[in-house]
């Protein structure tokens, strides 16, 4: 190797080259490295020279081996190898450009290799490639597609998605205008078209649902956006993405409308509902709820819990249902409840409140729904009322049938009995005495008939006038009209009834009335004591109560209490008494709509309670 | 003609009275009718009888609508009396009230009296039949 020496002149000369270079000879061992070659590789320049270069930093495999030795054996002038190394800086890749290296006769002597740092290139081209089918397993999964337009080419391309989302064929070519023509005409084409226009003119950006008309007829719901790309500050190009959004419109719509129907039903369902959290605060109320509650927008109610709209405690009894509700998870179907708002306002409902779980099984509210039944109440209440006053009613008819039966039946036992008597009766004044006696009962007869007629009549005359009267002046009047059986009988009677009070009666019948309770007060008078009557009155839920006190013999209401009332009942030796006043009187203040109550002990006296009816 | 010794009527209708007292003549020969037209009047006639001879009736007539003391009410008390000969109890009634024939069945449960039950009219041959030693 006569040369070597003379290229060791020029050595410093190569360790000065401004690029990576080494120099080896044919067993690949270094002979020359410029300094950058050395420090790229954060070698040592004592210890390289003469060393095989692949013991160095890497071995090469036999690609690469194969590589240099094609370009020493002159079988190509350039060869390219890269590869890569762990340095104490990181991970580095490198490239080899080698050459083969001549001497002044053309022969090849070794190889120059110029070494460059592409560390960056290689991390970009990784970078790239990441993202690359990051994009595009966006692409698959989203359903997202892209396209671009070059302006100044005035070219058009899309990538594989939005080519599929178009559902075109592979050999179809898009442009400006047969993209355009994809959109449904009307207000998806027009609103595309302008887009389209503006960003080509004014590099606008944009974002749009529009529907189109894919290549085979299906109408679906996109997503097109566009982003300006400019060079220099020119427009060059528009690019954008492009996503098929049908289903999620279409589900959309789908909920909205879901949505709506329930809303609807929740509104128009003749229910009050209502949704309240944990705190027992309405969240929800429908149309029902706001119209009870009296508020015109359910805004006015969301957030308020019952103390706020309800009586305290009602908002009580309510709030216990609630909490029991959520904390046993268990609903409360179909109870009875009342509610009485702040103004009074009594409701009867039939509430059922549902306790909501959350994802762990907690309550986090209930639903409410309550039906309101306070018509149904009514008509219950009305229903009893009309049933408890049908079995009195028959009560008393089917007493009322004993009455006439046992009334009737006597009487004409009587005459048959004395006719048989007639019959065989041969002296002249027995049997004048029997046809006395025959008239006699003829006359009792037609006064029964007399007194039932009455009693009749006031039972079936069901549409009575009632009119308002005084009571004062009608007490002073019957007064007027007993004055001689008061003076007979040395009574008193003191009027202490208020001048204002009316009473809305049948005329007849509270003269019939007054009369009878009066004069029977006088009539069983203790005949030790003179005999003194007090009426008076009170008020009492729709009643105006008359009392009529004596201090006259008084009655057993223990013993008689029951008969009291009754027909042909007596209950004092007294030459008058007839047993019919009471009953007549009794069924008079009960075709007005009231009643009469009596409390009595004997030997002290008696008062009787006539309840008018001012309700109706 | 069977001898009857007392014979007592309640009723406070006095064609009752009188028709069925014109019948025990016919029938019966009885020197001692007595008649009473409420309940109350006989119950005191026959305890002051009881009290003061130490007899009573062997046959009572009795009505049960009446004024002051009904018949019902007399035969409560006239049980109650330490009587020990049986008397015969014949209730005579216009009354078909099934409360009153109920009234006639326990009464007659609760006493060794003989009591029977009679409507009204009542004719001839049945007071013969009813008017007897109980």
């Amino acid at each position: 190797m006569p040369r070597e020496p003379q290229i060791s002149t020029y050595n410093y000369l190569i360790r000065q080259l401004p690029t990576a270079t080494a120099f080896i000879n044919k067993k690949f061992e270094v002979v020359h490295a410029s300094d950058k070659w050395v420090s790229y590789h954060q070698l040592d320049t004592a210890n390289i020279i003469g060393t095989r270069i692949d013991t160095l930093f890497t071995k090469l495999d036999d690609q690469r081996e194969k590589l240099l030795r094609d370009c020493l054996m002159g079988k190509s002038h350039e060869a390219q190898v890269d590869y890569n190394i762990n340095l104490a800086t990181g991970h580095k890749w490198f490239e080899w450009n080698c050459k083969p290296w001549y001497d002044e006769k053309e022969n090849i002597i070794g190889l120059i290799i110029q070494t460059e740092d592409i560390t960056e290139n290689k991390l970009d081209q990784h970078r790239l490639y990441k993202a690359q089918s990051l994009l595009s397993t966006i692409a698959e999964v989203s359903k997202i597609g892209c396209w671009e337009y070059d302006i100044v080419q005035d070219d058009l391309s899309w990538c594989e998605m939005t080519r599929k989302i178009h559902e075109v064929s592979e050999d179809f070519v898009p442009t400006i205008e047969n993209a355009l023509d994809f959109y449904k005409d009307g207000y998806s084409k027009n609103t595309m078209a302008m887009l389209v226009h503006e960003a080509k003119e004014k590099g606008t950006s944009w974002s749009e649902k529009l529907q189109l008309v894919t290549a085979k007829g299906n109408e679906i719901w996109v997503q097109a956006a566009c982003m300006p790309m400019f060079k220099n500050k020119k427009l060059i190009s528009l690019t954008g993405t492009f996503q098929n959004i049908d289903d999620q419109i279409r589900s959309e719509a789908k909920t909205k409308e879901n949505e709506r129907l329930l809303r609807t039903l929740v509104d128009n369902l003749p229910l009050n509902i209502y949704i309240k959290d944990s705190e027992s605060r309405k969240i929800l109320v429908n149309k029902a709820e706001c119209d009870y509650l009296g508020v015109a927008n359910p805004e006015e109610l969301l957030g308020k819990n019952d103390f706020d709209l309800y009586d305290k405690e009602i908002a009580q009894i309510s709030l216990d249902e609630d909490i029991k509700v959520m904390d046993t998870l268990t609903p409360m179907l179909g109870r009875e409840t009342i509610s009485r708002k702040k103004n009074g306002e009594i409701t009867t409902f039939l509430t059922s409140k549902i306790p909501l779980k959350d994802n762990n099984g907690r309550a986090k509210g209930l639903v409410g729904i309550s039906l309101d039944i306070s018509n149904l109440k009514q008509k219950e209440e009305e229903l009893r009322n009309l049933i408890n006053i049908t079995s009195l009613q028959n009560k008393k008819l089917v007493n009322f049938a004993h009455i006439v039966s046992h009334n009737l039946r006597s009487h004409t036992a009587n005459f048959s009995m004395l006719l048989e008597f007639l019959v065989n009766e041969s002296d002249e004044s027995e049997k004048k005495k029997i046809i006395n006696m025959l008239t006699d009962a003829s006359d009792n007869l037609l006064e029964t008939l007399e007194n039932l007629n009455q009693v009749v009549d006031i039972n079936t005359n069901v549409n009575l006038q009632k009119k308002p009267i005084n009571l004062y002046s009608k007490i002073n009047e019957i007064e007027q009209n007993l004055t001689a059986f008061f003076l007979n009988n040395n009574a008193t009677i003191l009027n202490h009834v208020s001048k204002k009070v009316e009473v809305h009666v049948v005329a007849s019948y509270i003269d019939s009335i007054l009369m009878n309770f009066i004069t029977n007060a006088v009539k069983y008078k203790n005949p030790e004591i003179d005999s003194i009557v007090t009426l008076s009155t009170t008020n009492e839920k729709g009643y105006t109560i008359l009392s009529i006190t004596d201090n006259g013999l008084g009655i057993n209401l223990k013993k008689y209490g029951d008969k009291l009332f009754g027909m042909y009942k007596t209950f004092h030796n007294h030459a008058d008494a007839r047993g019919i006043g009471l009953f007549i009187t009794k069924s008079q203040i009960e075709a007005m709509g009231g009643k009469v109550t009596v409390q009595s002990e004997v030997g002290k006296g008696t008062t009787f309670n006539i309840y008018f009816n001012e309700k109706n | 003609m069977k001898k009857i010794e007392s014979i007592c009527i309640i009723d406070d209708d006095r064609i009752t009275l009188f028709g069925i007292r014109k019948m025990l003549n016919l029938i019966v020969d009885c020197n001692d009718i007595s008649s009473y037209v409420n309940g109350k009047l006989a119950l005191d006639g026959v305890k002051k009888r009881f009290e003061e001879e130490g007899n009573v009736p062997e046959v009572i007539f009795l009505d049960i609508n009446m004024p002051i003391m009904d018949g019902w009410q007399f035969l409560e008390e006239f049980i109650k009396l330490p009587i020990e000969k049986r008397v015969r109890v014949n209730i005579i009634t216009s009354s078909i009230d099934a409360h009153d024939i109920q009234q006639w069945e326990n009464y007659r449960k609760l006493t060794d009296h003989v009591i029977t039950y009679n409507n009204k009219p009542i004719k001839k041959s049945q007071i013969a039949e009813i008017t007897r030693k109980a």
